[in-house]
């Protein structure tokens, strides 16, 4: 019974994954690209990706920019608003390393991954739309599938 | 103190209208919006400090990452800030094939504001319409630069590529394309009942307001203020560059101001094209110690650089001074309180076009 119960969320999970982004302090560039995922040229609605910015209806996290101090703690209360089963995708080089913020005289503390767990990153400044695209589609089945029986 | 107030309602810094991390806090009395705060601080990167005591190579890629959106006119003020202080004359060719990737970058920014707004309202058909429209625009720039968003496209003395006469061709088949697709769009958006009866008459800037609260760019375009920069520089005088204007001052004018600028951007960019000299795309020259500043017109408004070099071309300091704090100040201050609902806090923000990156760096 549980095992048929597993199978149909899997089914279920696997066509629906909630998205949403914030921004931890980068320029912008890696924002637009998140939205440029919305276009139809790209069409991340096809693949059941909905992205919506509201961290306590979503499955997937993406965290744009490099940490600024505002943000350290917010960022984990964001995180842990986030129902399970839940992920981080670090978009960008910011949440990685830094990238051009990460010298002498910044503000920022990268990497991303000191304030929450983050279980993929696309590099590049910025990535291009299908490069998130295929970053979410990738890691969201790993983490999802079979999420309630991994747990016992 | 008495109590004039019902409830004070945040708005942020995660909220689904906004792209980016800003907090609103409007003082309400019923429906109506007596006062709004914003509160601003979740960007601070520390840019200007980083900046300090690199050289102009390492400021110039720093100055495109103040905000990903204008990157190519933070490029283009910074580059020509250091040709002001050091003497480098700029081949024609080159200084026409700026305009066009600066044009560019317009429009994109143009149509991703436009998109933000019809998004904030809820119309997504035409939100999509505009993003579908803005990866045509987006691929011509990748086309002329190599790259999408951080393009590094202007050096001083020149451009880092050629624009071949097949990219030129193409191009032009390109924007006779997004022309066409953005003239039915701007009829959507103007004749459509729904979108501009909840545009007209709501988030009212007056002329004097908008002088008073120092506004810049279409936010103060659309209230009559007679302000853009490219009426000063020599390239755009040469094109024949006259700006938008309009009266009404609200939503709606302020997204018909962006509409608009996008097709004279489009002409700008086909007259750039038709009569491009010949010659080097660089000149080259060597950056010298000085002091400048110098200011140019992103598409958000006036973008200044003030800069101190030494004899190495370091950058000793800088102050970069961006366009949209000043509109969200006024957009806070002017537009918000008294005159708008609660329910249209969201899309009176959001059609000042607000670059939080921008302001905070």
């Amino acid at each position: 019974m549980r095992n048929i119960l597993q199978k149909i969320k899997n089914a279920v999970r696997s066509r629906s994954i909630h998205v949403s982004y914030v921004d931890v302090g980068s320029c912008n560039g890696c924002d637009i690209e998140v939205l440029a995922c919305l276009a139809p040229r790209y069409d991340i609605e096809q693949y059941g990706i909905y992205v919506h910015n509201n961290p306590r209806e979503a499955d997937v996290l993406l965290v744009i920019g490099s940490v600024t101090p505002q943000w350290v703690d917010k960022l984990r209360d964001i995180w842990e608003k986030i129902p399970e089963p839940k992920v981080a995708v670090a978009i960008g080089n910011c949440p990685i390393s830094g990238c051009v913020y990460n010298r002498r005289g910044t503000l920022t503390t990268p990497p991303v991954e000191n304030y929450i767990p983050i279980a993929a990153s696309v590099p590049g400044c910025p990535p291009r739309p299908t490069e998130i695209l295929s970053a979410i589609l990738s890691v969201a089945p790993l983490i999802f599938k079979d999420y309630e029986e991994n747990q016992k | 103190m008495k109590k004039t107030v019902d409830v004070s309602i945040p708005l942020g810094p995660v909220h689904p209208c906004w792209k980016e991390p800003v907090r609103l806090k409007c003082e309400t009395a019923g429906e109506r919006v007596l006062r709004t705060e914003v509160e601003l601080g979740y960007m601070k990167k520390g840019i200007e400090r980083i900046m300090r005591g690199r050289p102009w190579q390492e400021v110039m890629f720093l100055a495109e990452r103040v905000c990903g959106i204008c990157s190519v006119i933070h490029n283009m003020v910074f580059i020509e800030a250091m040709e002001e202080i050091s003497d480098i004359a700029v081949p024609p060719r080159a200084a026409y094939l700026r305009v066009v990737a600066n044009e560019l970058d317009r429009i994109a920014s143009h149509i991703l504001a436009n998109f933000s707004y019809c998004y904030t309202i809820e119309h997504e058909t035409l939100a999509m319409y505009l993003l579908n429209t803005r990866e045509t625009v987006l691929d011509n720039l990748e086309r002329l630069t190599g790259s999408r968003i951080n393009t590094a496209y202007m050096i001083p003395g020149g451009v880092r590529f050629d624009l071949l006469p097949e990219d030129a061709a193409a191009m032009l088949a390109d924007l006779s394309k997004v022309e066409e697709e953005m003239q039915r769009h701007t009829r959507i958006f103007e004749t459509g009942p729904l979108i501009a009866l909840r545009s007209k008459g709501i988030g009212v800037m007056n002329h004097e307001e908008a002088i008073r609260s120092h506004t810049v760019g279409p936010t103060a375009r659309a209230s009559g203020v007679v302000c853009d920069l490219r009426l000063r520089h020599p390239t755009y005088r040469e094109l024949g560059f006259t700006q938008v204007t309009r009266t009404e001052g609200d939503n709606f004018a302020r997204v018909m101001v962006r509409f608009q600028e996008v097709f004279q951007s489009i002409d700008l960019i086909r007259k750039c094209i038709e009569t491009l000299p010949d010659g080097p795309v660089r000149g080259g020259g060597f950056c010298k110690a000085g002091e400048t500043s110098y200011a140019g017109e992103a598409p958000r408004g006036e973008l200044t650089y003030s800069i101190k070099t030494d004899d190495y071309g370091r950058v000793v300091d800088i102050a970069i001074r961006t366009p949209s704090i000043m509109n969200i100040e006024a957009c806070v201050h002017a537009m918000i309180p008294d005159a708008t609902s609660i329910a249209d806090v969201t899309a009176t923000f959001i059609s000042s076009d607000p670059c939080v990156a921008c302001n905070e760096r």
